[in-house]
């Protein structure tokens, strides 16, 4: 008897899915969206994105060292957040931007309530409420026009869904360059291909729950399809309208950002549809062109309650239903 | 124990800080923190009515019933408060178009209505006077520095009067925190450095009692 | 064929079956048996010899004391040397228990009188009869009482009795083997275990991770009326009681204390009816079972192991540890107990014992959880694990009751797939035995 063994209860086995590995995933799947941006905005995409990064991760270690807990900047969730935000910047924005709106994410959205798995909003998101709310003006003016590698046009231009709301002289571009990417709007919402590559590798990997983007942008093509048109039903553009503004991205890494969504299945796809009916609501009837970060932000909010709300049927359940009613 | 009438000043910076440690008065700590001026001369006003409110209390306190106490206490807050609009009304003009509504609210103030119930009813004049002042005062204190830091974020920098301080912006300003989201964000990162400060410095003495 | 339904949740393991291609093989008479009088679910048995008493195989050495329970029966000739405390490894903590010394030589006791072979001419009641004085319980791990599962009450009547062969744990292939090797014995057991409750169809249930075994049950049943296979697709926890009536016949069980009678099903292991078998032809009780000694072992095996034989005399059977071991597993790797220390016996419900170098052990730090919903998504009873841990965890037993925490069956899928490493089986057990504390406090307030 000379083994020294391990006790610890069932289960023995884990899988070897850990949550660095899951984040690191997510990470895999925004670099087609990460390189879009580069190929359409020029380097200066790039700099941007690691300027947030950056941030984002120097955020989190400086912060949790100073409250003495555990630094956990290996776990690449600070990562996604500086990304995301960085995704979220129109192009020309100044770069000192991208590095206030990672620590606000990072601090203020995320540590402040006790780091990952506590934050109630997605950080990345909400540290693009703030910029928005800091200094609209680069949030909404500094839009390029895309250029191939850097060649980009100085002179700002209008997104689609501006021009989608009759702002004064755009013109839609084609439906491919909106596929592709080469037309107005953040850096990482643009190419609408890159990130459904991205978005396709997270579901083939089972990181995400494919309810959430389906039922979103479903909901946001439905809608627009019947209300999209002043005037007259079933008649809007609803092509364009999904595949413009950051509805993919939104729908396919932010809203299915764990923290923030529901639990089950059920609350998944309620909480996909809520993104797009709100979606709809700003993109249509609101007072700005896009809906699609303050739908996310508002669905975070509630996801308590649909986590209440939207309880399985256990097994055997149904004779118990019956029991109780008789008693 | 006699109380000590410098203690019932002091208390209100720290231990018993209106704002931050009783949280009371958030109306207008949220809604008049744009500018260090008016954070002042909310500040001021509410020195003056505390004060006047604390004393009176608690010179009648004895003669007082019970019963009635509330709108006896509303009647000595009232009475202070509209000397504060009018003599605003008149010498101050600017300011009480921008404190506005905030001014009259002062009756229903948490912190006056809380100070007279719960600290001037039960102690003699000088503690009442003492701890109107203090809590006043802690409460001013928060306003500006509320105030001071939003309103530098803000705007970039501090303005009072002709006063500016920094001349020019030094950088691009935040136009979020002049915003109620940004006086929410200001007022609950100070309330929790505060805390933070507190409990350890708690540690410490416990430490040391030990 | 029978059309199955999708489990509920549930997570496809990587099953690891080395050791399904090695035939059964007798482990041998260890140099002391030790014979726990609490082997199964219910009240413990009464010993009936004391030190210095000479037993023979198959000899009564404790006696059942009530309905829910089981006698326990000597597995060879032998002297007792003690009846005494050792340490349980399920109960993990000490526990009566009978010693024997053997003699090596298996002589048979003269109470064990061969049976029939012929099940037309026994009644049910004597089949129930046979069972229990067998000290026959389930052997595909819970180690329930075989006689009680064989009474229903009268007025709960049983149509479909399911033979579970499903095997979902990994690693183990005492079961798969038993079927390739006794097909014909073990549907021998299986139409007196439906004949003793009545059943009219029996069906029985297997993996299809188990080609040899299919075959071998397939051929076994030809020819025999009311009986049919059922081949499910590889998952786990597929051979969870509530899980194979799911999956097979598409009924759910009531919640606890719901039992498969409830929706006219009775579940048994391959293994028990096997043993049936045996008592019913032989008369011999149940005084040994196939048990997996797998993992990294020199040679991973299936032994005939008499009951009370040592682990550590397992382990050197099979060619003694490779690599350092880090853990010792009495049961599969998703639902065993980790042993402390290998002088501990194989009791009744033992299926496997499996060793796992100290490189396969995790010893990752739980982090906190990021609300994945993997564990709800592979619940098989379609719980909120996360809700019932997170609940637990902070001692709001209550709340984590409101969550059904008693339903779990502690399969472990949800401790399994948690990316933060949480132990959520842990905090669910810990819910649910506060809640069972409390329950017995009320209801003792109550009666005094």
């Amino acid at each position: 008897m000379t083994e020294r063994l391990v006790v610890s209860p069932s289960p023995h086995w884990k899988t070897d899915k850990t949550v660095s590995g899951l984040m690191l995933d997510v990470v895999v799947a925004l670099m087609p969206a990460v390189l879009a941006s580069v190929v359409f905005f020029g380097w200066r995409a790039l700099t941007i994105i690691l300027t947030s990064v950056s941030s984002a991760v120097i955020s989190e270690a400086v912060y949790e060292k100073a409250v003495k807990r555990e630094v956990t900047i290996k776990d690449y969730s600070a990562v996604i957040t500086g990304i995301l935000l960085a995704m979220n910047m129109p192009p020309g924005v100044p770069l000192w931007m991208p590095a206030i709106g990672s620590a606000f994410a990072i601090v203020v959205a995320k540590q402040i309530f006790g780091g990952l798995g506590y934050n109630f909003v997605n950080p990345a998101l909400a540290g693009r409420a703030f910029l928005m709310a800091a200094w609209p003006l680069h949030m909404t003016r500094d839009w390029l026009a895309p250029g191939f590698f850097g060649g980009v046009d100085a002179t700002s231009s209008a997104t689609p869904l501006a021009v989608l709301k009759g702002a004064p002289g755009g013109t839609l571009p084609g439906i491919w360059d909106m596929l592709l990417g080469n037309r107005a709007g953040c850096l990482g919402e643009t190419s609408v291909i890159a990130i459904l590559m991205g978005g396709i590798y997270l579901i083939w990997k089972e990181v995400i729950d494919p309810r959430i983007p389906l039922g979103f942008i479903g909901t946001v093509f439905v809608l627009t399809w019947v209300f999209g048109k002043p005037g007259a039903l079933f008649q809007g553009n609803a092509i364009y309208h999904i595949l413009s503004g950051g509805l993919f991205l939104g729908a396919f890494f932010m809203a299915t950002d764990y923290v923030t969504s529901p639990v089950t299945s059920k609350g998944r796809l309620l909480m996909g549809i809520g993104c797009g009916v709100i979606t709809v609501l700003i993109r249509l009837w609101g007072g700005y062109p896009e809906g699609v970060s303050y739908s996310i932000l508002l669905m975070n909010l509630v996801t308590p309650l649909i986590d209440r709300a939207m309880v399985p049927r256990y097994y055997g359940w149904k004779h118990e239903a019956r029991k109780e009613k008789t008693l | 124990m006699k109380r000590s009438v410098f203690y019932d000043f002091i208390k209100g910076f720290i231990e018993e800080n209106p704002t931050f440690r009783l949280v009371i008065g958030m109306c207008p700590t949220l809604a008049v923190t744009t500018s260090v001026v008016n954070g002042f001369w909310m500040g001021l006003s509410v020195i003056f009515v505390l004060v006047f409110a604390n004393v009176f209390v608690s010179l009648l306190r004895k003669v007082t019933p019970d019963e009635i106490r509330l709108p006896v206490f509303v009647i000595l807050i009232a009475t202070p408060v509209v000397i504060v609009e009018l003599v605003m009304k008149a010498y101050l003009p600017a300011m009480y178009e921008i404190l506005g509504i905030f001014v009259p609210l002062i009756v229903v103030n948490c912190i006056i209505i809380a100070r007279a119930e719960a600290f001037a009813f039960k102690h003699p004049v000088l503690n009442s006077f003492a701890d109107g002042l203090g809590i006043g005062s802690g409460f001013t204190a928060n306003l500006i520095l509320i105030s001071a830091i939003r309103e530098f974020l803000g705007t970039g920098q501090i303005t009072v009067g002709s006063f500016r301080f920094p001349q020019a912006p030094l950088f691009e300003p935040a136009a979020v925190m002049l915003t109620p989201p940004g006086g929410f964000i200001c007022l609950g990162l100070l309330m929790a450095i505060l805390n933070v400060l507190l409990a350890r410095r708690e540690r410490k003495m416990k430490a040391q009692a030990v | 064929m029978i059309r199955t339904r999708a489990l509920s949740g549930g997570v496809h393991l990587d099953d690891r079956k080395i050791s399904s291609g090695k035939p059964v093989e007798f482990a041998g008479i260890p140099p002391e048996i030790v014979l726990f009088m609490s082997q199964h679910t219910g009240a413990p048995a009464k010993p009936v010899v004391k030190a210095g008493d000479h037993v023979l195989a198959g000899q009564v050495v404790g006696e059942a004391q009530s309905f829910v329970s089981a006698s326990v029966h000597a597995s060879t000739s032998g002297t007792v040397k003690a009846v005494e405390d050792r340490y349980h490894p399920i109960l993990a903590k000490p526990s009566t228990a009978v010693v024997i010394e053997p003699d090596g030589k298996g002589e048979i006791w003269e109470g064990v009188a061969p049976g029939s072979d012929d099940i037309s001419t026994l009644s049910p009641e004597d089949i129930i009869k046979i069972a229990r004085n067998a000290g026959l319980v389930g052997l595909g791990g819970a180690a329930f009482p075989t006689a009680v599962k064989l009474s229903p009450p009268k007025d709960k009547p049983i149509d479909v009795y399911l033979l579970n062969g499903a095997e979902c744990e990994p690693y183990l292939t005492c079961d798969a083997r038993l079927m390739v090797e006794e097909a014909d014995e073990i549907v021998f057991g299986f139409t007196a275990m439906m004949k003793a409750v009545g059943a009219p169809r029996g069906i029985v249930c297997i993996e299809d991770n188990k080609p040899e075994a299919i075959m071998a049950m397939e051929k076994a049943i030809s020819g025999k009326p009311g009986i049919e296979l059922c081949v499910l697709k590889t998952r786990y926890p597929q051979g969870g009681e509530k899980q194979l009536i799911q999956v097979v016949l598409g009924r759910e069980v009531p919640p606890p204390p719901g039992l498969p009678f409830d929706v006219g099903v009775v579940v048994s292991n391959v293994g028990t009816a096997y043993s049936l078998a045996k008592a019913l032809r032989t008369g011999m009780p149940l005084v040994d079972r196939v048990v997996t000694v797998t993992g990294a072992v020199g040679s991973p095996s299936n032994f005939r192991v008499l009951l009370g034989t040592q682990v550590s005399f397992l382990i050197e059977k099979a060619g003694g540890y490779t690599g350092e071991p880090g853990k010792v597993i009495m049961g599969g790797p998703m639902m065993g107990v980790s042993l402390p220390r290998t002088d501990v016996p194989v009791l009744k419900g033992t299926t496997g014992i499996v060793v796992m170098t100290k490189d396969e052990v995790n010893l990752d730090k739980p982090l906190p959880c990021i609300r994945c919903g993997r564990c709800v998504d592979s619940c098989p009873l379609r719980l909120l694990p996360v809700w019932i841990a997170a609940y637990s965890d902070r001692g709001m037993y209550e709340e984590a009751e409101k969550y059904r925490a008693l339903d779990c069956c502690e399969c472990g899928v949800c401790a399994y797939r948690c990316p933060s490493r949480r132990p959520l089986v842990q905090s669910v057990r810990l819910a649910k035995q506060a809640i069972m504390e409390e329950r017995r406090a009320r209801a003792q307030k109550v009666s005094g």
